[in-house]
């Protein structure tokens, strides 16, 4: 496979001319093999002509060489055809695989605004289907352009060299050809946009009215449901029906219109060979001339709707090239050396104007320090978390890290300092050691393994790990092992574990965690306190007590601060918490008693 | 299921379990393989299974009229094909050398004749078996819709919801493939290449035998080229399974991904699989573009071989003609054929997978037949007796629970998580099935009520409300054909949510969205209120919601479920003082057995498992409730 030199994703073009300029080498070399392709087309109807002629007029020595020459003329023509579409797919799918690898390169520059714009739904879409839209206009579509040109010139090159007036005649069919095409691409497209929404609204109904399963069976709906399913279902039904029924006529008409050429040159072409005008050959030529002209011009018709969706796919994966990065590298250098103290002074954040998640919070984390954040869902706690490490749009001058403002830093110096792990934990659908080693470039190394273990154990997950069908080589996923979530959070806990950052940002990560191991988890993180000091956002009062400094935030406010004994005797928010924690973990004791059979009532 | 995920810690391995951590770890490239096993297994397999043509009939058949004609019409139509370049020799050689200009004429209007009569078949032909596929599969697909909710909960507990819908849609679709695609015209081709012979035969066979020679080429040519374009199909379809896989979960984790700075690395994987995906597709390129120049290739050569012989023996010129159109058409089916047999593969795969769900057993409440002794006489509501209930084998989730319910009765079960409350109702629905013991609705055991008639006698509102895409209106209506306004507004009236959704563009026929997502839990509450109000049922159950909900939809709800109860038995997992207050009767659960019942007054007197829960959560909610907002 010839490869193109690789260059850096940011260096791709990104535009159809872009992309036309870097494979026109391919396109160069495709289009002079397609006219050499035609051209060989043209010589064999000519000379195929002069050897039936020959052949006719007992020349039979002519007519073999000649037909030798054919052969060989046909053999030249296998090989240079292939080539072209060679060259010229080629070119589509190299500019589909570029445009590809720019479009996961912008994803990764883009940031929350851009996804909170985009659902994954959206861009997926863009990244397949409207991308092979673009591709199909740059391959299959440029070769047909080229193609229809060459082949119109070497068929009206046989044709007018036979006779000019035949020629005349059996054109008159080709506007009509043309215009019926052109019409069929049209309402063939509309068609299949209306049979994929029939499709989707089919797939809507089956899907609320499984994922409702339990309404259904407690109202008994059943019936009701196949009635509002049998709704879709002819819907689509019909649509489908209207796609074949434009599909099937597509051909036949086309074949209609052409019949009628043929049936021309049949007449007028008999007439005049019976008037000795036309030798048997030259008719013969010309109607093999005639006949390869059907396809350049289908694809004519054709080649318009093409290229309209092609840019209207074109400008919809626009719409993500141009999209404006919101969290981008700072102009410092990066410093030799991050100690990891952490401060953030009068830091407020709204994600839409006037909706203020956070009002004016500042504190610091000093390295070695553990510092808990508690407060009520909305009460901004995510947020703060995410801001730290500048996964949101971090406003300037109020996040340090060793006091340099954060948004002048480079983002891999930031984010490799301040690590982070999250409530959802989203796992790859790779092994399970592979997701702990996810920061590490070689993960199959000896080393590489022994950290993974060291990791896993210190989140408290290595002996769940070895109970799983392969251990740590056990693939996550969809239709693996499905990990509980208390699972997936500690094996999340522990790729954050292992990218050993200085400030280790954990928010709510063990709230699927009962609460021996979290006591465990606890256990590690104050022993390696000087390996990573960390902030702890929890809702739950028994972590928080552990830390040595506790800030409680209430409606984007840090309400109260100081260390758990200070709070609960204060009496404020966290003491509340304190009591309720403490009267649910009651109830769940008195559920969790084993019955005695006193209690029992007999019935 | 509440009950089931308290039970999931037990499954956690003890600490002096650490001897296995040692077992030894298999290489990089084993799991890459492993990996690429996952990712690839659903792209590949299945294999063309007259079984599964078999079972596919029964749902052709109603349209297999289509299906003869189709065939039918499709013998006529390569008859008519056949004809073509016999009436160009005819209207060459009797019209055209022979210089009669009516014969010529007469070829000329039969030969565009033949071509005209046979696209208008052509079309008839093409568009009849699409309505026999069509049709036909959208029984099928009906049947399995039916069948997905002829089946017990259980079922739906192990099953991802996507995978279904999948079933349903494009495994169907897969199935559609084969009428669309003009497979089934694979045993008209067959005929077509005798006819063929056949007519080149009659016409001259010396020179046929040129053309025939070349058929063995052709036929190694494209079974070579088949096999190895079959390959590079397959090779495609496994890469662009796992680019979309892989392109979804680098967007689904670019979070992640960028939170460590991953992008490089992340990147690079991509660009392999990226890479990989176009040299697949790049690879078949040669192969498609080999098997339609070849057949090319071939034609002319054994034009010019017969123009050779011609020299040697003349033929008529029309002859020559004519049998450049067959040769043409001789090649035509047997590169058809090639892609047409990975389209069936699609086919079977789609109708493995759809005939295998509908091979699954687990029908819902299946009627038994009434046991040999006459019902007893039963006044009450409902009653379980010695009822044992287990999700999973071996952990009960209810143990001997035996109690009766007077009609009109209202009873509020009360107990700490993972009670088996929620289990009650389920048994009463029977939505699932007891283990042992019976539960009796109005005099009936559950067991030996048709679904439909036992489930209609209740009206059920739980904690989590699901509404379907749609209007308020239809969802309170739910379940009726013909919903009536006049009910369906009385209902939020009674529920005091009236003047609350008419406050809502469009009102009563706002849009609710996908799961109600555009509505509060406490709305939703209400909703639900109102369509066991519509529903007008003799018993009511309820699944009091413990979320958050603000106050002012709050005290809505509790006048909506005094509404509700009036002149009904009803049955209440109770979260609120005010309700268990009210209820007739406390029903007090822990871990699966029935510990206490008695009135709120009696069971505070007792001093038992309800008195520490009073004391711990319903004085707490109600307190909850009285606590004025804190003083800004």
């Amino acid at each position: 496979m010839r490869q193109k030199t690789s260059l850096h994703p940011s260096l791709l073009p990104t535009t159809l001319g872009g992309q036309l300029r870097r494979q026109a080498p391919s396109y160069a070399g495709g289009l002079v093999l397609l006219a050499a392709y035609q051209y060989a087309q043209y010589w064999f109807d000519t000379r195929l002509s002069r050897a039936i002629d020959a052949a006719t007029h007992d020349d039979a020595a002519l007519a073999s060489r000649l037909g030798a020459m054919l052969i060989g003329v046909a053999v030249l023509s296998l090989g240079v055809r292939v080539l072209s579409r060679m060259a010229i797919f080629n070119a589509g799918r190299s500019a589909e695989y570029e445009l590809r690898r720019a479009l996961l390169h912008q994803l990764q520059r883009l940031g929350p605004a851009f996804y909170r714009r985009m659902p994954i739904g959206d861009i997926m879409s863009r990244a397949t289907n409207d991308l092979a839209q673009v591709r199909m206009l740059l391959g299959f579509g440029l070769l047909n352009a080229m193609n229809t040109v060459f082949g119109l010139a070497s068929a009206l090159a046989v044709t007018l060299s036979i006779s000019g007036k035949l020629t005349l005649a059996a054109l008159a069919t080709l506007p009509p050809l043309i215009i019926v095409m052109f019409l069929f691409a049209r309402v063939m497209f509309t068609q299949q946009r209306a049979n994929q929404e029939a499709i989707g609204a089919m797939s809507a109904a089956v899907q609320s009215s499984i994922a409702g399963v339990r309404v259904v069976r407690s109202f008994a709906l059943e019936e009701e449901e196949a009635r509002r399913f049998a709704v879709t279902n002819a819907d689509y039904l019909t649509k489908s029906l209207a796609l074949a029924r434009i599909r099937g006529l597509m051909f036949p008409v086309m074949q209609t219109i052409t019949a009628f050429g043929s049936v021309i040159v049949l007449w007028y072409g008999g007439r005049l060979m019976l008037a000795d005008e036309l030798s048997a050959g030259d008719f013969l030529a010309f109607f093999r001339a005639l006949m390869r002209l059907t396809w350049p011009l289908i694809a004519l018709g054709m080649l318009s709707s093409l290229i309209q969706r092609g840019r209207a796919a074109f400008i919809r994966l626009a719409e993500v090239f141009s999209a404006q990065p919101d969290i981008v590298d700072g102009p410092l250098p990066a410093p030799s050396q991050v100690r990891g103290k952490l401060s953030v002074r009068g830091l407020s954040f709204s994600y839409y104007p006037g909706a203020e998640v956070l009002r004016d919070v500042s504190f610091d984390v000093e390295p070695g320090s553990l510092v808990a954040i508690v407060g009520k869902t909305g009460a901004g706690k995510s947020t703060l978390a995410a801001l730290l490490p500048r996964l949101q749009p971090t406003p300037k001058g109020h996040v340090f890290l060793d006091g340099q403002d954060v948004c002048d830093l480079p983002l891999s110096v930031v984010r490799n300092a301040i690590g982070y792990a999250q409530q959802s934990a989203f796992l790859f659908s790779t092994t399970v050691g592979r997701n702990v080693a996810f920061c590490l470039d070689e993960r199959d190394s000896d080393d590489a393994l022994h950290a993974v273990e060291h990791a896993a154990k210190s989140a408290q997950i290595a002996d769940e790990i070895a109970f799983l069908p392969d251990g740590y080589d056990t693939i996550v996923g969809e239709r693996g092992v499905q990990l509980s979530g208390g699972q997936k959070q500690r094996v999340a806990l522990a790729r954050a574990f292992l990218a050993e950052p200085r400030v280790l940002v954990l928010d709510d990560p063990l709230s699927a965690v009962d609460s021996r191991t979290e006591r465990a988890i606890l256990d590690v993180i104050e022993r390696e306190r000087e390996r990573h000091s960390v902030l702890l956002i929890t809702h739950r009062v028994a972590a928080a007590a552990r830390c040595d400094t506790i800030l409680v935030l209430d409606q984007g406010r840090i309400v109260e601060r100081g260390t758990h004994d200070e709070l609960i005797l204060s009496g404020g928010l966290y003491a509340k918490f304190a009591e309720e924690q403490r009267v649910e973990s009651e109830l769940e004791a008195l559920g969790s008693e084993p019955v005695t059979t006193e209690e029992v009532v007999t019935a | 299921m509440t009950e089931l995920q308290t039970t999931r810690s037990s499954r956690a391995p003890s600490r002096d379990d650490a001897g296995a951590t040692k077992r030894p770890r298999r290489g990089a490239a084993a799991t890459e393989a492993a990996l690429k096993a996952f990712h690839e297994e659903s792209a590949l397999g299945a294999t063309y299974d007259m079984r599964l043509l078999a079972r596919l009939w029964p749902f052709v058949k109603p349209y297999s009229v289509y299906l003869w004609l189709s065939i039918g019409l499709g013998v006529i139509t390569a008859g008519l094909a056949l004809a073509r370049p016999y009436l160009m020799r005819f209207t060459i050689d009797e019209g055209a050398l022979a210089k009669d200009s009516d014969k010529l004429f007469l070829g000329g209007l039969l030969y565009g004749g033949a071509i005209i009569t046979e696209q208008l078949l052509n079309f008839v032909q093409v568009y009849t078996v699409q309505i026999s596929g069509a049709r036909s599969m959208a029984d099928l697909r009906r049947d399995v819709f039916a069948f997905l909710h002829g089946r017990r909960l259980a079922f739906f507990d192990r099953q991802p919801v996507g995978r279904l819908v999948t079933r349903v849609t494009n495994d169907v679709d897969a199935i559609l493939e084969l009428f669309a695609s003009g497979a089934l015209n694979s045993v008209i081709d067959l005929l077509k290449l005798v006819g063929i012979v056949g007519v080149m035969l009659s016409l001259d066979w010396r020179l046929s035998l040129i053309g025939f020679a070349a058929a063995p080429l052709v036929a190694l040519l494209v079974m070579l080229v088949r096999r190895k374009s079959r390959e590079a199909f397959r090779a495609i379809r496994a890469k662009t399974a796992q680019m979309n896989a892989n392109m979804n979960e680098q967007v689904s984790g670019m979070a992640v991904v960028q939170a460590f700075g991953r992008e490089t690395a992340a990147a690079q994987e991509f660009d392999t699989i990226n890479g990989a995906y176009r040299d697949a597709n790049i690879a078949s390129i040669k192969y498609e573009a080999l098997q339609d120049a070849a057949i090319e290739m071939v034609a002319s050569i054994c034009l010019a071989s017969i123009v050779v012989s011609l020299g040697y023996r003349p033929v008529s010129f029309g002859t020559v003609v004519a049998f450049n159109g067959y040769l043409l058409m001789f090649f035509e089916p047997i590169s058809a054929l090639a892609q047409r047999y990975t389209l069936l593969q699609n086919a079977m795969a789609g109708a493995e997978r759809v005939f295998g769900l509908l091979d699954t057993d687990e029908v819902d409440a299946p009627v038994r037949a009434r046991t040999s002794e006459y019902p007893p006489k039963d006044e009450s509501a409902f009653v379980f007796e010695h009822v044992d209930f287990e999700y999973k084998k071996g952990v009960l989730a209810l143990r001997d629970v035996s109690f009766a319910v007077r009609p009109g009765e209202k009873i509020a079960v009360v107990g700490p998580t993972g009670a088996g409350k929620t289990t009650l109702a389920s048994l009463l629905l029977r939505l699932y099935d007891v283990t042992s013991g019976r539960v009796r609705v109005q005099g009936h055991d559950v067991a030996t009520l048709d679904r439909t008639s036992l489930r209609r006698r209740f009206a059920v509102v739980p904690q989590d409300v699901f509404l379907f895409p749609g209007t308020i209106a239809s969802n309170v209506a739910v379940g009726d054909a013909e919903p009536d306004r006049a009910r369906i507004e009385e209902a939020l009236r009674r529920v005091d949510a009236y003047d609350l959704f008419m406050r809502r563009p469009n009102g009563i026929d706002a849009r609710v969205d996908e799961r109600g997502e555009n509505f509060s839990a406490g709305e939703r509450q209400l909703i639900a209120f109102a369509r066991a109000l519509y529903r007008d049922a003799p018993i009511i159950v309820l699944d009091e919601a413990t979320a958050n909900i603000d106050s002012q939809t709050e005290s809505r709800i509790q006048h909506a479920l005094e509404e509700l109860m009036k002149g009904r038995t009803a049955l209440i997992i109770a979260h609120r003082l005010s309700t268990v207050k009210s209820a007739d009767r406390i029903l007090c659960f822990k871990r699966g057995r029935l510990v206490e019942q008695g009135t709120h007054e009696e069971l505070l007197r007792a001093g038992g498992l309800y008195a520490k829960l009073h004391r711990l959560h319903f004085a707490r909610s109600e307190d909850a409730l009285s606590i004025p907002p804190p003083a800004p």
